[in-house]
């Protein structure tokens, strides 16, 4: 009796909340919504902007990622004195994101700068919901490309490679350390061109990759870190947001550096060999200025647009020597620099996956795209793509 | 205020004396009642504004972000309501057991459990199924998904005697991390370049949106559960008896109630509820898990159902309360520069005045 | 490798040890702490902050401490003055140390301080195996050797432990002796704050050297977790914070010996461990807390 008595209120419960749920469902599936405010009419997206709104997914001071995005936010305050750069940093890559561009949007902004990797859904939703907004995205890949966005980035893999070259002539023991956070093609790019790098100057040389599941974890970083060091690696690297806690341990146990994201040579005084490094100011300015223009939409700004070395814009540059380059391997460097320019590539064949599969045959180079959706490591690399 | 009542105990060796616990809320006129909230809220507004300065900051440039951010903005109540929605349900989850005197702090667990069951339906089922079916199961998987986490540590509970307080929140980890390993492994969505996140749903498996508005049929579906759990826990001998059971559960069992029965739908249902949370989060607002899915959801909710005093409707306002204050941290930076996360002081002062200083009366333990 | 895997153990380890003493004296004396949490995230910002301004690492620890036990301050005037909820209380003072840190760690992410160094114990640092496991790590993982044993020894052998336990257990034992249970809950609840932060501190000042947002990343919730793992005894705290540490480190040395990890497997070992020994021995762990602990949790519900 009291269990049916029970069994029957959780019943009406149930049948009430679908019904009502049913109910609620019918009326609107008949009108989806269709953005959310009108179009601005015949301007151009972005025109005459007076407000640009910048969100990142770390601190401004991380050493790292977002780092270089606030100094790009400041070479475009210096370019456009009257511009308003209304600036979020710590916005996670939930809908959060969302949230956050619409209230910039609803602050006058008609730029708008999406700068992490998992903001792209949210830089979607908010382009299609305000066809008047410029949201440009930086790292992401579009396809198809609506009028209003576009995606950026540079050949990160370019300078890294470099770096690679200089880590394989610094090494001792011919172990290399690569700290990332979770395998994003991007990231995986970046493991196999610095081995490459790497293996020009020295073949033999192995590059252990460890994960840490997360862009930022400092505590988690010093444990990566000191199990490698431990392991004998002397040349440590790294892709994560924040970088301070593993270049500080590198330095502390006597190993060398390489940077990425941004020059952070001062905290490895003796031991830094050089990195890699944003300068986003350029191509902030010319995009907004292109859309302040009014020429947007059309222009190589609205599609997935990708600068290298050989176009000689690539926002990602290789950062300052340390004290212990030798002047031989700046001038290989400098070669494998020059060879960049004149079009070459990391990833020129014959490339090998860890397992032995060819990927890149002997005298093909795979196009951006491609790299870009990078899901292996090549040989030489110690560590499981999971 | 409650001073008088709180005077010290007498030593008695078996303490816990029977409350009373039906009715509470007719301590309490409806006038003082808001007083009080209106002092809590400004209170914790002039210590935030005090906060604030200490760090450079105009406190009143920060008031005004937060006012625009919340209520002159358009578009930004939508956004609050939202935000409400999921934690109104996982809320329920919590309001639900504390009626027969359980604590589920494991609604943020529940609630990504659910999450996850209903994405793994999307996944399977979106090629072989009608939406219609598919949309159905998922509910239904949410809710059975959220029902059996929380039946885990109801279980603990009755067979084992080890509390519930402390099981749930130890499964809320073991659902992040089982979801993480998903969403980074398995389910991983091999077109999003490798971010992790699962597939996104299926458009027809997105939850239908009300004509002209953001709000998806998900934030109906929280406002009726609401007035369901109301009814079930006010107008039903099952919600009596959980309140007996919830005052007394020694009491209740010599008086020959069923009450393991009663904790174990209490806590079941409770469960349910925050799947159905996690489920309108995935179909509703984030068509995807992804590593921050539903974060801190279900701890604020748990919040919230403390500060309406575990009470189904005024728990809507404390949910929109607390949705308010965290998207106006979302746009406090753009204004003021200060980091998002700083709203957590104001959310933290408002609870911590209503906690403890707005108790219509306290029962010495 | 299995030298680097316990290495590993004792240094991730060490915080939660810290942040578990903390709540097992906390809980001895009757009061549960879910905003261990944030009095880890305050101790790391304070240490860090402290550190920071006077170059001292020493007063950066003392920095933490007091953070931390300032925050557990808030939770003992609530819980024990107010009677509000102990599990609403705590999860409300983790959030209000997040909102607080991120509020006011701003201007310490760039900064960079005169961190705690391992100082290899002379000699016993040499012993092959156990020196560098033990012997070479930094002060406060030499300190919390000692920590556990001393908070065992105060707990179970000395007449300001009986109180704290006898608040946790019979309160009107110690009101007919003329104590005030209130001042001891007070006393249990704020150092066992000032363990948190000193376990926060360790993360920022000894171990990660670095202050970022969120820093503490749960493992003050594997705190909470680890007391009820070790049934409310320091010993067992111990031993239970090294497990759960090689839990979370085991992943390091794997991948760097090229074996693939789960690193969310691991990360969840503490949860699924901690809830393996309670259905194994619930009841039995469930005697072994204090009363009044059980009765916050049979009586949580009053507001």
């Amino acid at each position: 009796m009291r269990l049916t008595r029970t069994a029957r209120v959780c019943l009406v419960a149930a049948v009430v909340i679908t019904a009502c749920s049913l109910a609620a469902c019918s009326p609107a599936v008949s009108s989806p919504e269709t953005g959310g405010s009108a179009p601005a009419g015949d301007s151009a997206p972005g025109a005459d902007a007076t407000t640009v709104g910048v969100i990142a997914v770390g601190p401004k001071d991380d050493f790292g990622y977002n780092q270089a995005v606030y100094q790009g936010v400041e070479a475009l305050r210096e370019q456009f004195p009257d511009l308003d750069v209304l600036e979020a940093y710590n916005i996670p890559e939930d809908d959060t994101a969302a949230t956050t561009m619409e209230s910039m949007v609803a602050q006058g902004a008609t730029i708008i700068f999406a700068t992490s990797y998992g903001h792209l859904d949210a830089a979607k939703q908010v382009a299609e919901a305000h066809p008047e907004v410029v949201v440009v995205h930086q790292g992401g890949l579009l396809d198809p490309v609506p009028a209003n966005m576009g995606t950026y980035f540079g050949s990160v893999f370019e300078p890294v490679y470099l770096a690679g070259i200089a880590a394989g002539a610094a090494t001792q023991t011919g172990k290399l350390g690569y700290v990332y956070a979770i395998p994003i093609p991007q990231t995986l790019a970046n493991i196999n061109a610095f081995t490459l790098g790497a293996q020009s100057v020295r073949p033999d040389v192995d590059v252990t990759a460890v994960s840490t599941t997360s862009w930022c974890d400092p505590a988690t970083q010093a444990d990566r870190v000191a199990s490698l060091l431990s392991s004998g690696v002397d040349v440590m690297t790294q892709h994560q947001d924040c970088t301070k806690t593993i270049i500080e341990a590198t330095e502390a146990a006597g190993a060398y550096t390489v940077g990425y994201h941004a020059d952070a040579s001062s905290l490895a005084p003796e031991g830094w060999l050089t990195g890699s490094e944003w300068d986003w100011g350029p191509l902030y300015t010319d995009i907004v200025q292109t859309a302040i223009d009014g020429d947007f939409t059309g222009s190589e700004y609205n599609a997935n647009y990708r600068a290298n070395m050989a176009s000689g814009k690539n926002p990602f540059v290789a950062s300052a020597f340390g004290p212990s380059v030798t002047d031989e391997t700046k001038a290989l460097i400098a070669a494998a620099a020059a060879d960049l320019e004149a079009g070459g590539s990391p990833f020129a064949g014959p490339i090998t996956a860890q397992d032995g599969t060819v990927t890149v045959p002997e005298g093909e180079t795979p196009p951006i795209e491609t790299i870009e959706q990078m899901d292996y490591f090549v040989q030489g690399v110690t560590g499981t793509v999971s | 205020m409650s001073q008088e009542t709180e005077k010290a105990a007498p030593p008695l060796p078996p303490p816990p004396a029977p409350q009373t616990t039906d009715g509470r809320g007719r301590f309490l006129s409806r006038g003082s009642t808001l007083l009080r909230w209106v002092g809590a809220l400004i209170a914790g507004l002039v210590v935030f504004g005090a906060f604030v300065l200490a760090n450079g900051a105009d406190p009143f440039a920060v008031y005004a972000d937060i006012w625009t951010s919340t209520l002159t903005q358009p578009g930004q109540f939508q956004q609050i309501v939202l935000r409400a929605a999921p934690i109104a349900l996982a809320g329920l989850a919590v309001v639900v057991p504390a009626r027969a005197g359980l604590v589920n702090v494991g609604g943020e667990g529940q609630l990504i459990i659910g999450a996850v069951a209903a994405a793994g339906v999307a996944l399977w089922l979106t090629p072989v199924a009608s939406p219609w079916l598919v949309m159905l199961l998922m509910v239904l998987a949410a809710v059975v998904a959220g029902a059996a986490w929380a039946g885990i540590a109801a279980a603990m509970r009755l067979v084992v005697k080890v509390n519930e307080a402390v099981t749930t929140l130890l499964l809320n980890y073991v659902a992040l991390y089982s979801m993480l390993f998903l969403i980074l492994g398995p389910w991983k969505d091999p077109a999003a370049l490798g971010q992790s996140t699962s597939v996104e749903l299926n458009d027809a498996m997105k939850l239908p949106v009300f004509a002209g508005t953001a709000i998806h049929v998900g934030v109906a579906l929280a406002v009726v559960a609401a007035g369901a759990v109301w009814f079930a826990l006010s107008r039903t001998t099952w919600g009596f008896r959980l309140s007996v059971v919830g005052g007394n559960a020694e009491a209740a069992r010599r008086a020959g109630l069923p009450v393991v029965t009663l904790l174990l739908t209490a806590l079941l249902i409770g469960g349910a509820l925050a799947g159905l949370a996690g489920f309108i989060q995935l179909a509703g607002m984030e068509y995807k898990l992804r590593p921050t899915f539903g974060l801190t959801i279900g701890y604020v909710a748990f919040l919230a159902s403390w500060l309406s005093r575990h009470k189904p409707l005024p728990l809507l306002i404390a949910s929109l309360v607390l949705a308010a204050i965290a998207v106006s941290g979302n746009s406090l930076q753009i204004g003021s520069g200060l980091p998002a996360a700083s709203v957590n002081i104001l959310m933290g002062l408002v609870l911590l005045a209503v906690l403890g200083w707005t108790s219509p009366r306290k029962v010495r333990s | 490798m299995i030298i680097d895997i316990l290495a590993g153990a004792v240094r991730g380890g060490t915080s939660i040890m810290y942040a578990g003493l903390g709540e097992t004296i906390s809980e001895r004396g009757g009061v549960i702490n879910l905003g261990t949490e944030g009095a880890m995230l305050l101790g790391a910002l304070g240490g860090y902050a402290v550190t920071a301004e006077t170059g001292n690492p020493w007063l950066g620890v003392l920095g933490g401490a007091l953070a931390g036990a300032l925050l557990s301050l808030v939770h003992a005037v609530l819980v024990v003055s107010r009677r509000a909820n102990q599990f609403a209380s705590g999860l409300t003072l983790y959030f209000l140390a997040l909102g607080v840190t991120a509020l006011f760690g701003v201007s310490y992410v760039s900064q960079q301080i005169n961190a705690f160094t391992p100082v290899p114990v002379p000699g016993l640092s040499e012993i092959p195996g156990i020196g560098p496991i033990l012997f070479d790590h930094d002060p406060l993982v030499y300190i919390a050797y000692v920590a556990a044993p001393v908070i065992w020894w105060v707990l179970f052998r000395t007449r300001v432990g009986l109180l704290v336990r006898t608040a946790g257990e019979r309160t009107e034992a110690l009101e007919v002796h003329g104590y005030s249970v209130q001042a001891v809950r007070y006393c249990a609840t704020v150092a066992g704050g000032a363990l948190a932060g000193i376990g926060g501190a360790h993360i920022s000042i000894a171990y990660a050297n670095s202050w970022f947002e969120n820093m503490i990343a749960g493992r003050g919730f594997i705190a909470v977790a680890l007391v009820i793992f070790a049934m409310w005894n320091p010993i067992r705290i111990m031993a239970g914070a090294y497990l759960f540490g090689a839990a979370l480190s085991l992943a390091s040395v794997l991948q760097t010996s090229g074996i693939a990890v789960n690193q969310f497997a691991l990360n969840a070992v503490p949860f699924v461990l901690t809830l393996v020994v309670l259905a194994v021995l619930g009841r039995r762990t469930m005697l072994a807390a204090p009363d009044e602990l059980l009765k916050v949790f049979d009586n949580s519900r009053t507001t």
